[in-house]
C-alpha cells in the first residue's frame, strides 16, 4: 500500500489531466469533425500566459489563473476564423483532411513562438499549491488534490452548459446534423466558433495544470495532446463521455505499467492496448459505424 | 389580389455548376397549401432547398411577404419565418423528442412562448408527449415525421416547407401524417408541400404544380391534373 497508494494518486491525477485535454479535442471533433493539431500548443501557451503574468509581471494569482482561460479562447477562435472557416468554406470535402495539415502548421508556429520568446530552457510553474495531506497513511500532495478538483468542476460545467443551455443545446444539434441546425436557425458559424473558444480556453487551463506539476517548456502540451488522441481514438472520435472513462482508466494501467515493469513500458503498453482496441472495435469502445456526436 | 405569402419568380439554381431548377415561378397564397408534385430526381426538393437559402439563387427571385430571401443564409432565413420540414426528417438522433422540439424554438427567446407553443405540438401529435424523454434515434419512421412536424411547427414560422412527408412510411402512417397537414391547413397555415403521387393531395391542395426536369409544366387544381391520364402517364407514370 505504501507504495501502490503513491502510484493510484499519480494515476488518478494524470487520469484527470488527460480527461480535460481529451475533453477540448473532442469538443471539436464532435462538432466540427475537426482534428485540431494544434490543441497541444494551446495547453503550451495556457501555461506560458500564467507564468507571464504570475512570475514576469507580478500579477495576482486570480488574474494570472484567468490567463490561460482567455488566452486559450482567444487562440482558438483565431485558429477558427484564419484557418478552419476559410478551409470549410472553400473545400467543405476535404476539409477534415487539410485541416490536420494547417493545425500541424499552427502548431509548429505556435511552439516555435514560445520558444523564440522564452527559449527552450525549462522552468517551474510558480502557481502550485505547497504541502500535502495525509489520508489512510497515503501523501497526496495539495497541488493534485487541486488538480483533480479543478478538473471535475470543469468537467461538470462543460456537461451542464452542453446539456441544459441554449448555447450548448445548439452546439450538439451541429454537431449531430448541421443542415438540419442551420435550417432552425441556427448560425453554425458562431457555434463553431463558441467551440474553438471554448476548447481553446480549456486547453489553455490544462495547460496551466500540467505544467504546475512538471515544468514548463515549449512542448509541454505535446504529450498530452497525444495522450488526448489516444483517450479520443480509443473511445470513438467524438464521444465526449467514452473519452472521459478511457482517460482515467488508460492513465491508471500507464501509471501502474511504469511501477511495475518500469517507467519505459507505460507508454509502449499504453499504445498496445489500443491497437488491440482498434484491432477488436476498429471504431472504438463505444465508437458506432458513424461517428457518435456529442 | 392578395400579395402572395411567398413569391418565386424565374428561379434558377442547381448544385455545382449544373442548373437544376431552369426558370421557376409559382405564388403561394397566404393561407392556401399549395403543392409541387413530379417524378424524382426532377428538381423538387432542390426547390424547396433554394428557398431556405440551402442552395443559392443563382438567378430570379424568392419573396415572403415582399423581402427578398434570395442572398440569405439558412439562419437568416429561418429567421425570417420559413420553416422547412426536410425530406428524411434530419432529426438530432442523440436528442430526445422533447430536445429536439426545444430545438425547433431556437430563435424564440420568451419562455412563455416557448412552452404555449410546446402545449400546441403535443396537443397536435399527442404520441410525442409519450416520447418526451426517448432518443430520436429509437423511433420509428412515422413517429420520427411527427418529431420533424413538431419541431417545425415549434419554429412558429409564417409558411411551411414539406418535403415527401409519406416518403418511406407505410400507408396507414402516411394517412395520419396527411391527417396532421389537413389540421394544419385547417388552422390557417401557409404550406408548399412537396409529394410525387398527386392522388394524395388532390382534396387538400388549393393548387398544384407539375415539375418536371426543372421547370413547372402544368398547373392547376388537383383534380385537373387527376383527368388529364397523359400528363400522369408521361410525367409521372401513369
Amino acid at each position: 500500500m505504501e507504495i501502490l497508494g503513491p502510484v493510484l494518486v499519480a494515476g488518478i491525477t494524470t487520469g484527470a489531466l488527460y480527461a480535460l485535454a481529451t475533453i477540448g479535442l473532442s469538443l471539436v471533433w464532435g462538432a466540427l469533425g475537426m482534428l485540431n493539431m494544434a490543441h497541444g500548443a494551446l495547453l503550451t501557451i495556457g501555461g506560458y500566459a500564467a507564468f507571464t503574468l504570475a512570475t514576469l509581471m507580478g500579477a495576482p494569482w486570480p488574474v494570472a489563473v484567468l490567463a490561460p482561460v482567455v488566452v486559450g479562447a482567444l487562440i482558438g477562435a483565431v485558429i477558427y476564423l484564419l484557418v478552419a472557416q476559410p478551409l470549410l468554406a472553400r473545400a467543405p470535402r476535404s476539409f477534415e483532411t487539410n485541416v490536420i495539415i494547417a493545425t500541424f502548421g499552427v502548431a509548429m508556429a505556435l511552439e516555435n513562438a514560445v520558444l523564440l520568446i522564452f527559449g527552450g530552457q525549462p522552468f517551474g510553474q510558480s502557481i502550485a499549491l505547497t504541502g500535502h495531506l495525509q489520508a489512510g497513511g497515503i501523501f497526496i500532495p495539495w497541488q493534485n488534490v487541486l488538480i483533480v478538483a479543478v478538473v471535475l468542476v470543469l468537467m461538470a460545467g462543460t456537461a451542464f452548459f452542453l446539456a441544459r443551455t441554449r448555447a450548448g443545446r445548439a452546439i450538439r444539434a451541429t454537431a449531430q446534423h448541421r443542415e438540419a441546425a442551420q435550417l432552425l436557425g441556427v448560425p453554425v458559424g458562431r457555434v463553431y466558433l463558441q467551440v474553438l473558444a471554448l476548447s481553446g480556453g480549456i486547453a489553455g487551463t490544462c495547460g496551466l495544470l500540467v505544467s504546475s506539476i512538471t515544468q514548463l517548456s515549449p512542448t509541454l502540451g505535446a504529450d498530452p495532446m497525444l495522450k488526448a488522441f489516444i483517450m479520443c481514438v480509443v473511445a470513438g472520435l467524438g464521444n465526449l463521455p467514452g473519452a472521459i472513462g478511457a482517460a482515467f482508466v488508460l492513465a491508471l494501467i500507464e501509471a501502474f505499467a511504469s511501477y511495475a515493469l518500469g517507467a519505459r513500458w507505460g507508454f509502449p503498453l499504453l499504445l498496445a492496448i489500443v491497437i488491440l482496441v482498434l484491432i477488436w472495435r476498429p471504431d472504438g469502445l463505444f465508437g458506432r459505424a458513424a461517428v457518435r456526436r456529442l | 389580389m392578395a400579395e402572395a405569402a411567398l413569391a418565386i419568380d424565374a428561379l434558377v439554381t442547381g448544385y455545382d455548376r449544373r442548373d437544376v431548377l431552369t426558370g421557376i415561378s409559382l405564388d403561394l397564397p397566404d393561407g392556401a397549401l399549395v403543392t409541387v408534385v413530379g417524378p424524382n430526381g426532377h428538381g423538387k426538393t432542390t426547390l424547396l432547398r433554394a428557398i431556405s437559402g440551402l442552395l443559392p439563387t443563382r438567378r430570379g427571385s424568392i419573396r415572403l411577404f415582399g423581402r427578398k430571401l434570395a442572398g440569405l443564409a439558412p439562419h437568416q432565413v429561418a429567421a425570417a419565418g420559413i420553416v422547412h420540414v426536410p425530406q428524411g426528417d434530419l432529426l438530432f438522433p442523440q436528442m430526445s423528442v422533447h430536445e429536439n422540439l426545444l430545438m425547433g424554438a431556437y430563435l424564440e427567446n420568451d419562455q412563455a412562448v416557448i412552452r404555449r407553443r410546446l402545449e400546441e405540438v403535443e396537443a397536435l401529435l399527442p404520441k410525442l408527449a409519450e416520447r418526451r424523454d426517448q432518443l430520436a434515434s429509437s423511433l420509428s419512421g412515422g413517429e420520427r415525421r411527427m418529431v420533424g412536424i413538431g419541431r417545425g411547427l415549434m419554429m412558429g414560422g409564417r409558411v411551411m416547407l414539406i418535403d415527401e412527408p409519406s416518403l418511406g412510411l407505410a400507408p396507414i402512417i402516411i394517412e395520419q401524417v396527411y391527417e396532421v397537414i389537413a389540421r394544419l391547413k385547417a388552422s390557417g397555415r401557409t404550406i408548399l408541400l412537396v409529394e410525387e403521387n398527386p392522388a394524395r393531395v388532390a382534396d387538400l391542395a388549393d393548387a398544384i404544380h407539375l415539375l418536371d426536369n426543372g421547370r413547372i409544366v402544368w398547373s392547376g387544381p388537383p383534380h385537373d391534373l387527376l383527368e388529364r391520364d397523359e400528363l400522369l402517364e408521361t410525367y409521372l407514370g401513369g
